[in-house]
């Protein structure tokens, strides 16, 4: 279109995902929260991306994690960056903490959605400033938003849900943290066609924010009743 | 219209006495939900969780209790558990008419399959009488089934879907809770559990059903079938569900209710000689 | 050949869950519980419905989770400013008010929670407003929203209007009303799939506003 000119066209919004991430596990543990997603974005059912990170930092003590559009989380982590540089920039020697930025998400995912625009995303926001209690919040393209010890997005929150409700403790150490996490992760790269066996791991103490490298799954399909020959020829048991 | 119609000649008699399910209104409801937008009465679907497992000479079947009508509980303990023979069982999610039907009929052919054969029936046999029949009825047959049973050639695991297609397996879940099931089967199933654990591991994945899904609920149903002593239904194995509250109401006094009218009728007994006639 | 279905974005989720508010003569009794679901999935299980707006007024919301949390936010910035302007708190009828008018502005993009608005007014009676999404309201001596609000209403009817009956029996008193709100939201989480987990009851009097927890059914 020329310069000047514009569509008489309705305005077109995304309402339908394309890029996807699929589950983001995050947890409380003994001395603050984690979070981890595996590193696989799809294209519709093709497996498009896979050493994405879709977990992000934000600011000093947060952490985010989306799953769903990947476009949207990118665009949501950009100007996430760009307010923490302003708060930064303030030097009034305060920062802002998790509560903060999980609150302003929120805002944003409901205005969003009010204007019938949405971010395409569930987000997993999580973190811990200095010796408040770690924080953990659940915010999708809606707007609905809940603060929980535990969550899990998409698939996850089939897959992962149970087995976290099961084994879940508040004074789990970060190595069971990590476990409990990885067996969701598993479990989803079983049963999740948008899964996959790589993910990333975020622990967030108070001090620090630390997004791991892409750890590989272990994963077994071994089992007896899915290895065994059947229809053999041969077949002692075949009485046809 | 809709027409029906007239048994013209011996073979018209003879279609419309053969059994099985009848089409008649069919178009006539078509009709009606085309032009005056009446819709057809809903069936009592059960959200359900059931699963299974495999084990070395073992299956074990379990079931939640909650039979559900769109966001109520139409049922808090009912049995999604069948019997089929004494040693194939099965359990079965979706709609609550044709899951009954289809189990009795199903039990009712292995049993005169067993007394014309003189043996027990396979679980093979059921699963492809199953199949064959739901494929035929295109998923209109809403049952969506987990079926187990030991047999002379071992244990045998197997689940079906409405359309009819089958698939033998060491552990599956089914139903709308078959997810939370299944991230308890994919976390700890192992072939070589022992009867008593494969029950702590079902009944583990259907409490999994009853607290993270909604459409499942109330108790766990277990059954163990072996090939010593065939099956048997552990009916309310775990009951995870008691209420935990009940307040001690006032009862309504005795004539609480207002009559709006009385009326007594006058009953009288008629006797009559019954004369028979040449 | 059917056309295919589009499955199209809503702005709109039921997140289910019921509420109840009860008036006394001097008291008023708000009972929630706190089930966060959304389809076949529980969200969590402990997570408000009630927020206190001041010493004497709460307001529950059951509907869309995300539309609650606005306007509660809403309704608190503008008890602050109420009180900022008039050094005084709102009473339960200028909130009253004022919820309607919040839910009217919205018509055509309504906020998709049912209200039941609860609090002791200026003259100390109890008082229980109801509202529906486009902000009508109603004063009454009890209601009920929610996913098993039809089960709570019959009851309620049966208790503490005593419809239909000939025989005049005793009114509830506070503790009775309190045990019927725990009663009759036990026996919701037996029925309604979204009603369950935990449950607050909140009691109104003179002397302020007091919380108490008890246990539904988890499944």
């Amino acid at each position: 279109m020329a310069p000047g000119q514009y569509s008489t066209d309705p305005k077109q919004h995304t309402l339908s995902p394309i890029v996807t991430g699929a589950t983001v596990i995050g947890m409380k543990y003994k001395d603050g929260v984690i979070l981890a997603a595996d590193t696989l974005a799809s294209y519709g059912s093709e497996a498009r991306y896979k050493d994405v990170c879709r977990l992000k930092k934000v600011g000093e003590y947060t952490l985010l994690g989306g799953g769903g559009e990947l476009s949207d989380f990118q665009y949501l982590s950009d100007q996430l960056d760009e307010m923490a540089d302003e708060d930064w920039l303030n030097e009034d020697g305060c920062f802002m903490g998790p509560k903060e930025y999980s609150s302003y998400i929120g805002r944003v995912m409901y205005n969003r959605r009010s204007k019938f625009n949405p971010l395409y995303n569930q987000f997993v926001v999580v973190g811990k400033k200095k010796d408040e209690p770690a924080h953990l919040m659940y915010v999708d393209h809606q707007g609905t938003a809940f603060e929980e010890n535990f969550v899990a997005t998409g698939f996850g929150m089939h897959l992962g849900i149970p087995l976290l409700r099961n084994s879940w403790r508040a004074d789990m150490s970060l190595d069971e943290a990590k476990a409990l996490a990885t067996k969701c992760l598993e479990v989803c790269f079983y049963r999740d066609c948008r899964a996959y066996c790589k993910i990333h791991i975020g622990v967030c103490n108070g001090t620090s924010v630390d997004i791991s490298a892409p750890i590989p799954l272990n994963h077994f399909w071994g089992h007896g009743a899915w290895t065994e020959k059947r229809l053999e020829d041969d077949d002692p048991t075949a009485t046809w | 219209m809709v027409e029906v119609e007239e048994p013209q000649d011996y073979l018209d008699v003879f279609q419309s006495q053969r059994g099985g399910f009848s089409f008649e209104n069919c178009k006539r409801n078509a009709y009606l939900a085309a032009q005056a937008n009446i819709k057809p009465p809903t069936a009592m679907k059960s959200g359900t969780t059931i699963c299974g497992i495999q084990l070395k000479d073992a299956v074990i079947l379990a079931a939640d209790t909650r039979a559900t009508e769109g966001p109520m509980v139409a049922d808090k303990n009912c049995e999604k558990l069948h019997y089929i023979s004494k040693n194939v069982f099965c359990a079965g999610a979706g709609t609550a008419a044709d899951l009954q039907h289809t189990c009795e009929m199903m039990e009712s052919q292995m049993e005169l399959l067993r007394m014309a054969t003189g043996t027990e029936p396979r679980v093979c046999t059921v699963v492809r009488r199953l199949s064959s029949m739901l494929f035929k009825y295109q998923g209109y047959i809403g049952c969506a089934l987990v079926l187990g049973g030991v047999d002379v050639t071992g244990p045998h695991l197997y689940q079906i879907y409405p359309h009819g297609s089958t698939d033998k397996l060491p552990f599956t879940t089914m139903g709308s809770g078959s997810l939370a099931a299944m991230a308890i089967m994919e976390a700890e199933y192992n072939e070589n559990l022992s009867i008593e654990d494969g029950k702590k591991l079902v009944a583990k994945a259907i409490r999994a059903g009853i607290f993270n899904d909604l459409g499942s609920g109330g108790n766990v149903d277990v059954c163990v079938i072996t090939k010593e002593t065939g099956g048997a239904i552990l009916r309310n194995y775990e009951k995870p569900n008691e209420r935990k509250f009940k307040a001690q109401h006032a009862a309504f006094p005795k004539g609480t209710t207002p009559i709006l009218k009385e009326e007594i009728m006058k009953l009288v007994s008629v006797e009559e000689d019954v004369v028979m006639r040449d | 050949m059917q056309a295919p279905v589009e499955q199209r974005w809503s702005p709109y989720a039921d997140n289910g869950g019921t509420c109840m508010g009860v008036a006394g003569e001097d008291f008023v009794v708000v009972a929630a519980d706190t089930r966060l679901s959304q389809g076949y999935s529980i969200h969590t299980r402990n997570c408000s419905k009630v927020t206190q707006l001041t010493d004497k007024c709460v307001i529950a919301s059951c509907g869309m989770k995300s539309d609650a949390i606005t306007l509660h936010k809403h309704l608190k910035a503008r008890m602050v400013m109420y009180e900022h302007q008039h050094r005084r708190q709102p009473s339960v009828t200028a909130i009253a008010q004022m919820l309607s008018t919040t839910l009217y502005y919205k018509r055509f993009f309504p906020y998709y929670t049912f209200n039941v608005l609860c609090g002791v007014d200026d003259e100390g009676k109890g008082a229980v407003y109801n509202y529906d999404a486009i902000g009508n309201m109603e004063r009454v001596p009890y209601t009920t929203s929610g996913s098993g609000s039809a089960l709570v209403m019959s009851v309620l009817d049966a208790q503490i209007a005593k419809s239909n009956q000939t025989i005049a029996t005793p009114s509830l008193d506070k503790a009775g009303i309190v045990e019927l709100c725990k009663d009759v939201l036990s026996s919701v989480g037996e029925r309604d799939i979204h009603t369950g987990d935990y449950a607050e009851i909140f009691l109104i009097d003179a002397a302020g506003i007091s919380k108490t927890e008890f246990d539904l059914k988890l499944d």
